[in-house]
């Protein structure tokens, strides 16, 4: 008996997970390899002829975004670590979460109305008198959303980070002073390498993150090239096209794979 | 470069030729007050002890030195440079931290090193002063090792060597032992003296082990609330303490009151219900006359049952008590005896049974006598400031 009441406590969330998560994804690869009722690549072949182009800009732009929120995570922490003033300090730690509990919408409608070509961003330029009205350009393309995600993820990673640096050994950061290293160095050599774990999870999930992210490029960046989960909302609202959708996200989860063997790398090679 | 190994002709120095002063130092956290007013100075190439319980701010002392913490009055010298303000890196002192703080990351070369490459020193030259350190510390072949990859003692001699490879003016050691088990700190303990005696090296050592302050130090600073309450070479505070704290925190833990009436060095003790009346000369100034709180440690005692003892004696206190419990710590007998309301611990060569009424001699050379604090007519009153086996066995 008591050996059945195990299993039988599992079984409702196993199978939730089974019916609402495994199910569908099995349903959605064996889709990506389903052509007119035959199997084959053709879903594939036609995802990469129609958004070759789409493919290369999402990794480049979630790639470029994850390094920019790396740094800025990395900056905010050591600040709040390693800062001396601790008026600054204080407003920093306060002011640098909110990004986190503002929706990826919100954060597209709110830099929507900042970056246009008539936007905030610009007309603050111009009244600076750092920029000329007639040579001002809208960034609602790439820009806008490297922006909209290193705004939105800098502030999860950066939370994650500065708990790292927190929780270190503060001996370790005041012998470094105490042998003459500047506060630059001391958080490039001393600080980020005994965070680096800490800093690559936060930064992986960052990653699968923006992959997943639909109403970002949708709000800030909807001409070619786009990103991939633009392109599966496309293939199914205008062509219900199931193939091409489902073969589009399994590129999309190629990449994050690759995202997350460079982090089990870095982690093994850490631990040894 | 001035390698250590020129600093050898230092060791003889005039250990009291100064040369870091620290004036009426003030220095907190906050509003609270952790120093206040210390005056202190030591000499080139002395080792100096800051001894004290947790909380008495010798860890706040060492750090204010070092840089660390600014002090909010007061002012340290080395020479005649003032460092007051000045940056930890700029101070030429070097500390090791309770925890070692080694970098993980970096190998026990790369930690030695590190203060060396921040100086820009030539990799060549960088790995020819890791190498003189390793030697110096006994870690030849460990260099290429993690710190998770050495045992304790080596972690302590890689935080040692960091330490010593920038060439300090000053070592600075914040309780360098406490994460050390016991049998290794003792060797340690000597090691770290005879390396300090070599490089002829100004160091300052916090320590809450007296056992540890008394042999490694030249001198000792005993702290208690922020001040310092005595400064002296070991032998000095161990057997003249200048107030009843010391002497509690130097081992005198036992304590009884007597009424006595004093004059320069001579003191007679009146007869009262727990001992004998006696005439005592003291090697230094007595204190007032009045009720007297006399100290001793459990060693060097006479115990004898009560009409066994050989002759009176006047020339030592004579307490009356009951023993109440007899142990074998190792070597002698270790004796609670209970007279009035406290009891006091004597060691003896041989053991009288619990019960017994006994006669405690406690000669002069051993007794540390104090103007009791009038608001404690009994009971130690400095006895919460320190470790007491006494209060322990009584609160047990």
């Amino acid at each position: 008996m008591a050996r059945l009441l195990g299993p039988l406590l599992v079984s409702p969330a196993l199978i939730v997970i089974l019916l609402l998560f495994m199910v569908p994804l099995a349903a959605s690869v064996i889709g990506a390899f389903e052509v007119e009722g035959t199997v084959g690549l053709g879903n594939f072949t036609k995802a990469y002829d129609f958004y070759r182009q789409d493919i290369v800009f999402t990794a480049v732009i979630v790639g470029l975004s994850t390094m920019l929120t790396g740094l800025l995570a990395i900056a905010i922490g050591g600040y709040l670590t390693l800062g001396e003033n601790a008026a600054a300090v204080a407003i920093l730690r306060w002011l640098y979460r909110w990004p986190m509990f503002i929706p990826f919408i919100v954060v597209g409608q709110i830099l929507r109305t900042f970056l246009a070509k008539s936007g905030l961003f610009n007309s603050t330029l111009v009244a600076l008198g750092f920029l000329d009205p007639l040579t001002a350009t809208s960034y609602l393309d790439w820009r806008g959303v490297v922006v909209a995600f290193v705004w939105k993820q800098t502030p999860f990673v950066a939370l994650m980070v500065a708990g790292a640096m927190a929780s270190l050994d503060r001996g370790t950061i005041e012998a470094a002073r105490n042998l003459g290293a500047s506060r630059l160095r001391i958080l490039i050599e001393i600080v980020v390498p005994q965070v680096t774990t800490t800093l690559l999870v936060g930064l992986v999930l960052s990653f699968v993150t923006m992959m997943g992210v639909l109403s970002v490029p949708l709000m800030i960046n909807a001409q070619a090239p786009t990103m991939i989960t633009a392109d599966i909302a496309f293939r199914l609202s205008t062509y219900r096209d199931y193939g091409v959708a489902n073969a589009l996200g399994l590129i999309s989860l190629a990449i994050s794979a690759v995202a997350a063997w460079f982090y089990l790398r870095v982690n093994m090679r850490q631990s040894r | 470069m001035r390698g250590v190994f020129a600093q050898l002709c230092n060791t003889e120095m005039m250990p009291y030729d100064a040369y870091l002063t620290l004036r009426s130092l003030d220095a907190g956290y906050g509003r609270t007050r952790v120093l206040e007013g210390v005056d202190l100075s030591i000499g080139k190439g002395e080792f100096v002890a800051l001894l004290g319980a947790s909380g008495c701010g010798k860890t706040t002392l060492l750090r204010t030195i070092a840089g660390f913490a600014l002090p909010s009055a007061g002012s340290i010298c080395v020479g005649d440079r003032d460092l007051t303000r000045l940056p930890p890196d700029k101070r030429g002192m070097a500390m090791v931290f309770q925890s070692y703080a080694l970098w993980p990351h970096m190998t026990a070369a790369r930690n030695i090193g590190y203060g060396l490459r921040l100086k820009g020193w030539r990799r060549e030259a960088i790995a020819a002063r890791v190498a003189e350190m390793e030697a110096l510390l006994g870690l030849e072949g460990l260099g290429g090792r993690k710190p998770s990859e050495l045992s304790g003692g080596q972690r302590q001699r890689v935080a040692l060597g960091r330490a010593l490879a920038v060439d300090p003016d000053i070592l600075l050691l914040d309780e360098p032992l406490s994460n050390l088990d016991a049998r290794i700190r003792l060797t340690v303990r000597h090691e770290i003296r005879a390396l300090q005696q070599r490089l002829g090296i100004t160091t300052i050592h916090v320590t809450h082990d007296r056992e540890e302050a008394m042999v490694m130090a030249d001198r000792i600073v005993i702290l208690n609330k922020g001040r310092i309450a005595q400064l002296g070479t070991p032998q000095a505070i161990y057997t003249r303490p200048a107030s009843a704290f010391v002497a509690a925190f130097m081992g005198a833990e036992n304590v009884v009151q007597l009424n006595a009436t004093c004059s320069a060095n001579r003191v007679d003790i009146a007869e009262g219900p727990h001992n004998r009346a006696a005439s005592l000369t003291l090697g230094l100034p007595a204190p007032r006359s009045g009720r007297l709180e006399a100290r001793f440690r459990s060693e060097q005692l006479q115990l004898s049952r009560l009409g066994d003892e050989a002759t009176d004696d006047t020339s030592c206190v004579e307490l009356i008590g009951r023993v109440e419990a007899v142990v074998y710590p190792g070597g002698q007998w270790r004796h609670t005896v209970r007279i009035g309301k406290g009891s006091v611990l004597v060691d003896a060569a041989e053991a009288l049974p619990p019960g017994s009424d006994v006669l405690v001699r406690v000669p002069t050379s051993g007794l540390f006598l104090f103007a009791a604090p009038a608001d404690t007519p009994s009971g130690p009153p400095s006895a919460a400031d320190g470790p007491s086996p006494v209060r322990d066995r009584l609160t047990a």
